[in-house]
């Protein structure tokens, strides 16, 4: 993952903040009331107890007023990071100084959804005196990948006597990206098909390299150092090896956008917090394409994106650390964006999808529009290989004997998509999120050196 | 809004059974008298524990009318004991409002308790100077009724712009 753990303060310069909505308490109210009850019942009376009745609240409500005044404060706002792995902690620092003396002051920070605040809650309430600051710091714990903006406070403050409540809140936003947690990743797909730049895959096309392909006989122009002696001596005649160069693949990670299923899995407890856990396809598809996309680029191939859904993102194959930040960015913006339009291949840019490249498909197979592109894919010539979400792990087949029955039948409608993808050469495998990823792309390597027959 | 009683209402509850109690053993004690005492006591314990906080301003001024009550009814001079009622009928509002405040997650904080304090001391001081005030031989009249007046007319003020803020 680039460059997760560096420190990246993300401090803004510090704004008073004035805009404070003030509520009074219906005390001051009832001390007023019931006080001025006292003075008119001293005159009537003729008595003075009703007055002296009517002195401390009176006296109450008299300095209470004097004394309430807006709190002057400077907000500042840091993240200790402005990236994050799913499942690690950042730390939020609210630091509030006091312009003027707050007589009680509370900070409440509002998480956006995909971080919570650690429980380990100490006072967030605290008087301040002039010039003086204070500092509220939690830790938060990304549970789910995304781009966030955190620094959403709020501020309430009291006057001495509790009369007037002050409300505010700043919004100091800081950007803060939480990576998906990749799946342990440790075979790929191989490419069908290779560029003419040097990389970690063996090309089928014989040339320069060091991996061996096979033996003939010497012609001229060929390399002496190419001769295998052995061979010659065995044959009475000149062999040279011939070898297969090393070269690179052109990738394009295809994420289906259109669909995704989500199911509750319980509560899980994850650094020492109890979190309701929910399993999205979604979310289970970023994570392999981020393990894919890593995993690919450090094989020095080409590597791209597209994400195919309401919202059309791509990213050309491209190589380096640069183009691995540029696609775990895009990534973590996934989200499912509804949308009716029909799309087809037409609106991905021609230079997203290089000739000979290898589309690592990942989609629930569930929207139509998705399988077709895939079709359409192949039909052009693609090298494609499918990782089905499946879409089973999501759905329960239910207790009545119809619904049995409709749960069968639309696993055999599933199975028949499948078997269509393999007629046309395409590995399709099935994928549950939570079982390891290397099972399911073994399957597709031992799938597709069979379809490669068929193929060729 | 979520209900829980809060630690400041036995306390306030007791302090409020106290005022109720104390003009209910004078002599000569009438029923209405008691009825008030009582009534200001349930309203009370009912501002703290049901949903209903506009009964605690009822329960502390029917205290005070009930206080008076039983000094009109008794026709007794003045009562060296108004101030010391007075600071407890004022500690008893402020503790039945954090009652209130407790309920929505309001804490006492040290600098209000300590000015709580202070004002129910001072308030005490204030109401023996004005029982002092009252001693004294001074003829009432026209200055003195327009100054009470004016006190009041300050007060309907201070509400008045209470509700423009």
């Amino acid at each position: 993952m680039p460059g997760l753990g560096a420190d990246a303060p993300g401090g803004l310069s510090p704004q008073p903040a004035e805009r404070w909505a003030t509520t009074t308490s219906g005390r001051l109210a009832a001390y007023l009331g019931l006080g001025g009850a006292g003075l008119l019942a001293g005159l009537l009376l003729s008595r003075p107890e009703p007055v002296i009745l009517a002195a401390p609240l009176l006296l109450a409500a008299a300095v209470g007023l004097a004394l309430a005044r807006p709190p002057r404060l400077e907000v500042e706002v840091r993240l200790d990071r402005e990236r994050a792995l799913e499942g690690e902690h950042v730390e939020l620092d609210v630091e509030v100084r006091a312009l003027g003396p707050v007589a009680r002051l509370e900070l409440e920070a509002r998480l956006p959804a995909g971080l919570v605040q650690l429980p380990a809650a100490p006072e967030s309430a605290s008087s301040l005196s002039a010039g003086e600051a204070y500092s509220y710091r939690r830790r938060l714990l990304c549970c789910r990948w995304g781009g966030r903006l955190v620094g959403h406070v709020r501020i309430r403050a009291r006057d001495p006597l509790g009369f007037f409540t002050y409300r505010e809140e700043e919004r100091h936003l800081l950007p803060l990206r939480v990576y998906p947690l990749p799946e342990a990743l440790r075979r790929l797909v191989r490419p069908a098909e290779t560029q003419a730049f040097t990389g970690n895959e063996v090309s089928r096309l014989k040339g320069e390299g060091i991996e061996f392909a096979d033996i003939r006989q010497f012609v001229p122009g060929d390399r002496v150092r190419r001769i295998n002696w052995r061979a010659s001596a065995r044959r009475g005649q000149l062999h040279v090896n011939e070898m297969r160069p090393e070269r690179n693949a052109d990738v394009v990670v295809f994420l289906d956008t259109f669909t995704d299923l989500r199911r509750s899995v319980g509560p899980r407890k994850s650094s020492g917090f109890m979190a309701l856990e929910r399993e999205s396809s979604l979310e289970a598809a970023v994570r392999a394409a981020a393990a894919l996309v890593g995993l690919y680029l450090r094989r020095r191939d080409r590597v791209g994106l597209v994400g195919f859904g309401g919202t059309l993102r791509w990213l050309r194959p491209a190589m380096g650390e640069r183009q691995l930040y540029q696609l775990v960015d895009a990534l973590i913006d996934t989200e499912v964006v509804l949308s009716y339009a029909w799309k087809g291949l037409e609106v991905i840019p021609r230079r997203t999808l290089p000739p000979k490249s290898l589309v690592m498909a990942l989609s629930p197979l569930i929207d139509e529009r998705t399988v077709s592109a895939l079709f359409d894919l192949r039909s052009r010539g693609y090298d494609l290989a499918v990782v089905e979400v499946t879409p089973l792990a999501f759905v329960q087949p239910g207790r009545r004997e119809a619904e049995k029955l409709a749960y069968e039948l639309w696993g055999m409608e599933r199975e028949a998509l499948r078997g269509r993808f393999l007629e046309m050469g395409v590995a399709v495998t099935t994928w549950r999120p939570g079982e390891p990823l290397d099972a399911a792309l073994a399957t597709a390597g031992t799938l597709r050196r069979g379809l490669r027959v068929v193929r060729s | 809004m979520t209900h829980r009683v809060s630690p400041w209402v036995v306390p306030g509850a007791i302090l409020a059974a106290g005022l109720a109690i104390y003009p209910a053993m004078a002599q000569q004690t009438a029923p209405l008298v008691v009825g008030l005492g009582g009534l200001a006591f349930v309203l009370f314990v009912a501002g703290q524990t049901l949903p209903v906080p506009g009964a605690l301003a009822w329960a502390l001024g029917l205290l005070a009318i009930e206080y008076l009550a039983t000094l009109k009814l008794r026709g007794a001079a003045v009562d060296v004991a108004a101030p010391a009622y007075a600071a407890a009928l004022f500690l008893c509002a402020e503790l039945g409002w954090l009652g209130l405040e407790a309920r929505g997650g309001g804490r006492l904080w040290p600098g209000r308790a300590v000015g709580v304090a202070l004002l129910a001391l001072v308030g005490a001081a204030l109401g023996a100077v004005l029982l002092l005030l009252s001693a004294a031989p001074m003829a009432g009249g026209v200055v003195l009724t327009g100054l009470g007046v004016a006190a009041a007319v300050a007060i309907a003020a201070c509400l008045a712009w209470l509700a423009g803020r």
